[in-house]
């Protein structure tokens, strides 16, 4: 490893009621990949905005090469060739990938245009080494999923050039071909002597590219190790403070009644093709599948949200006819959407109010809302999912990304619908509140709920699930039980790529 | 109480409010005659019905609209009833459908914002009924309605006018509706995320319905006061409202993007308008040159709360 481009000491941050950073000590060399760990609200994006001068640090200084330097901004700290991958997504929507990524240094011709041509293979190029060709740069990054704005993003930070690139959380929405992509890239980054600070809640990614690991708890760093030296229980117990069983729960009863038959369905944009597949009551059913296999969108069509193009829907017996979401909540049904910020949460207003957000009329049938029956039930979710806040009534604005995701779940959660679609429900959530996310997918489906979840990390859907089926190009193309000699990740995985040659999505 | 300090200070009302003590303060010294009860009264009298009409107006930008139309909504409602009482109806059943009226035109102006932006939409509803009333009135103007339905507008209970009373009960209606019911709560939730609140499975379309029923009654119910004050109706009498309101509610601090603020605000935003206007009146401040003044108030509260609130989001990005 090589020598020390940037060492932040005594870093201090204060946010209003709470020190989100305390006397924090952190370094990066040429070469190697730091990775940030800890809790939801730990302090990892904000310590990774202070470096990107997005914040000003209360305290601490800061130095690069050995010069201590004062970052004036986020521009600034582009100039010094510190660029960044946010956590949360900071793309215009309405502009197209190509447009994004060079936003504000858009190349020019000779005389003064703009030079869309090489903007457009610029983009291209910069996507391809991803392995993203099959992205249109010329298409509003609004209609991209989740995953390929992603992409833009990460191709985007890599288009400064930078030598410092900070990855917050960049792996959350993507699935592993994607995650391949990036990682082959980190090493040639490293390769290149970059340095790289890494935030990630998914350990089984850590030994792949990382060198050392910093772990920040409640704002203060706990310690920072070599990545062989300290194995994956310490880790989480220095994160969390206590142990945590890493084990998958899943007390399995009998299935009987059918909850949710869906036949032949299709969608108008051609990303659901004949999706026939059912869920009965106490079970947890996973939907596998790569970025863009229609997934969410079949999840969509069943919640109502999603114009239904022909097929059918029964629900508990009944044939169900879905024109919005509120139809689909009257027959029980919910879905915890994959996107917090735009889908999820009123960013506005607090933890508190999102959380009964679903269930105002079932809870306040007589019209008039009491606040401190909303708080008691927020308070109560905050302590079962771990949400770290001063407040139930603080802005959900204000709350880190892992614990906004929180919220969601729990304003499903408070709701407890019949039949429950999590769409990446454990998204940017620490290992010690992914767990009890867990626990409380498998006491509902003890307690006789019908569950469908979708996740791109293959090991939970596989973790939780009594059975699956693998989706790819909105089609379903197999199914595997818990129990079968097929119910592994080598089996599933192979599934989820047959035919489509690691091509095309 | 370090709560309650911190929230009111984390509330879009804020600087509202401190701007209108500050307001208070320095008219008191001003002009000598502010401080008088009598002349408080007067400030009271004279914002009641800005309060109605911005306080309705509030439950409209809260969903992230805009109704441009309260102005002559009121002016046109104010008409009918005239026209109604004028031919011997009973002031009971004239108020009601005056009331209606602002149903109906909620209803209208509610279906078409959900179709073209809001502004617009009631930009153009605002022409259309504007141009009703000249209609209704065919280009006259009424006097001399009955002391049963004037006294609404010009009578007093012991010392207060009615028209404060009337205010006063609007205002804590719209608050209450607005804090403490499903409704209101809706129309925070749609206001801050409607993509959210779709997925949240609410019923859309009925909340930003309710809140321009609620706008458009509120209107009618001021056009009617205003017509038993001046004992009189006159198609273009709303016309001066119009952007007025608007003025309120934003001063009030209440987002024109929907989902931050409220009536409090609000009532600050009215109270600082009207008591703009009453200490040009007392200092001999001509009319002409008023709008000038309130222009530059607008522009100035605007500006602070934009800015602060930038400076708040660059905070957190
Ligand atoms: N703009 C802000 N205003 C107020 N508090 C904030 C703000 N940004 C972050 N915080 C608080 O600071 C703490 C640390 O937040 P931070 O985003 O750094 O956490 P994190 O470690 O990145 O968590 P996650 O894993 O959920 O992304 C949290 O408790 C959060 O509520
Ligand atoms: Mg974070």
């Amino acid at each position: 490893m090589g020598k020390t481009i940037l060492t932040a000491k005594h870093i201090t941050k204060l946010f209003p009621g709470m020190k989100a950073l305390d006397d924090v000590d952190f370094d990066l060399q040429e070469g190697e990949v730091h990775i940030l760990v800890g809790e939801n609200g730990a302090g990892k994006s904000t310590l990774s905005k202070i470096i990107l001068g997005a914040y000003k640090a209360e305290e601490g200084e800061i130095t690069l090469d050995g010069e201590p330097i004062v970052i004036q901004g986020t521009k600034d700290a582009l100039e010094r060739g510190i660029a960044a991958v946010y956590q949360e997504n900071s793309l215009v929507p309405y502009l197209d990938a190509s447009q994004n990524i060079f936003l504000n240094r858009e190349p020019r011709t000779k005389l003064g245009f703009l030079d869309l041509k090489k903007m457009k293979h610029d983009a291209e190029e910069l996507l391809k080494t991803l392995n993203c060709e099959y992205i249109d740069v010329t298409k509003p990054v609004s209609s991209l999923s989740v995953a390929e704005q992603q992409m833009v993003e990460i191709a985007k930070a890599l288009s400064f050039n930078p030598r410092i690139i900070v990855f917050d959380e960049p792996t959350s929405s993507l699935s592993e071909r994607e995650v391949d992509s990036l990682f082959k890239q980190i090493h040639r980054l490293k390769a290149e002597g970059l340095g790289i600070i890494y935030v990630s809640h998914r350990m089984q990614e850590f030994p792949l590219i990382g060198d050392r690991i910093t772990v920040l708890r409640d704002g203060k760093k706990i310690a920072t190790v070599g990545i062989n030296d300290c194995t994956n229980n310490e880790l989480v117990k220095m994160m969390v403070g206590r142990d945590v069983s890493q084990v998958y729960v899943r007390n399995q009863t009998d299935f009987n009644e059918e909850a949710l038959k869906v036949e032949h369905l299709c969608d108008f944009d051609g990303r659901v093709n004949d999706i026939s597949f059912n869920v009965r009551k106490g079970e947890i059913v996973g939907l596998a599948g790569l970025v863009g296999a229609g997934r969410t969108e079949t999840a969509e069509l069943i919640y109502g949200i999603r114009p239904i193009k022909s097929g059918d829907v029964t629900v508990f017996g009944k044939k169900a006819d879905l024109k919005n979401a509120t139809n689909a909540v009257a027959l029980g049904i919910g879905l915890i959407s994959e996107d917090r910020k735009t889908q999820g949460l009123a960013l506005s207003e607090s933890i508190a109010q999102n959380t009964v957000a679903v269930s105002l009329n079932k809870i306040f049938p007589n019209f008039f809302i009491n606040m401190n029956k909303i708080r008691e039930i927020a308070k109560d979710y905050t302590n079962k999912l771990r949400i770290m806040t001063t407040s139930v009534d603080k802005k959900t604005r204000f709350l880190s990304g892992g614990n906004q995701q929180k919220v969601v779940l729990a304003k499903w959660l408070s709701y407890d619908p019949d039949i429950l679609i999590f769409d990446e429900p454990t998204r940017g959530i620490d290992v010690g509140a992914k767990m009890e996310i867990y626990n409380l997918m498998d006491r509902m489906a003890s307690e006789g709920k019908a569950i469908i979840m979708i996740s791109s990390e293959l090991p939970e859907v596989i973790g939780m699930s009594d059975r699956i089926y693998i989706m790819q190009e909105g089609s379903i193309v197999g199914e595997v039980h818990r129990g079968d000699d097929n119910f592994n990740q080598e089996k599933i995985g192979e599934l989820m790529m047959l035919g489509t040659g690691g091509a095309n999505e | 109480m370090k709560n309650l300090w911190q929230s009111i200070k984390e509330s879009r009302a804020f600087y509202s409010l401190i701007g209108l003590v500050v307001l208070v303060i320095a008219s008191s010294i001003i002009a000598p005659s502010f401080r008088t009860v009598n002349n408080m009264i007067t400030i009271f009298r004279q914002a009641s019905l800005l309060l109605i009409l911005s306080s309705g107006l509030t439950a409209v930008l809260l969903t992230g609209t805009m109704d441009l139309s309260v102005g002559a909504t009121a002016g046109f409602v104010g008409c009918v009833v005239a026209q109604l009482i004028k031919h011997d109806m009973n002031v009971a059943v004239a108020t009601l459908i005056g009331l209606l009226i602002g149903v109906v035109i909620g209803l209208i102006n509610g279906t078409l914002a959900g179709i073209l932006p809001g502004f617009i939409a009631t930009y153009g509803t605002n022409w259309v009924i504007a141009g009703l009333g000249i209609v209704v009135m065919q280009g006259a103007v009424i006097y001399d309605l009955p002391p049963a339905f004037t006294q609404l507008g010009v009578g007093y209970l012991g010392a207060i006018p009615n028209l404060v009373i009337f205010a006063s009960v609007v205002v804590l209606i719209l608050y209450i509706l607005l804090s403490n019911t499903t409704l209101g709560r809706k129309i925070y939730q749609y206001g801050s995320n409607p993509v959210a609140a779709k997925y949240a499975a609410m019923p859309t379309r009925r909340v930003v319905l309710s809140a321009f029923v609620i706008c458009s009654v509120c209107a009618a119910f001021a056009g009617m006061l205003m017509t038993a004050r001046l004992n009189a109706a006159d198609a273009a009498m709303g016309d001066t409202y119009g952007l007025q309101t608007v003025a309120a509610a934003v001063i009030g601090g209440t987002s024109q993007k929907g989902g931050e603020g409220g009536v409090l605000g609000t009532i600050a935003g009215a109270l600082i308008l009207t008591i703009v206007v009453n200490i040009m009146n007392l200092t001999g401040i001509p009319s002409q040159a008023q709008g000038l003044v309130i222009g530059s108030v607008i522009i100035i509260m605007v500006l602070i709360d934009t800015i602060t609130r930038k400076r708040q989001e660059s905070k957190m990005n």
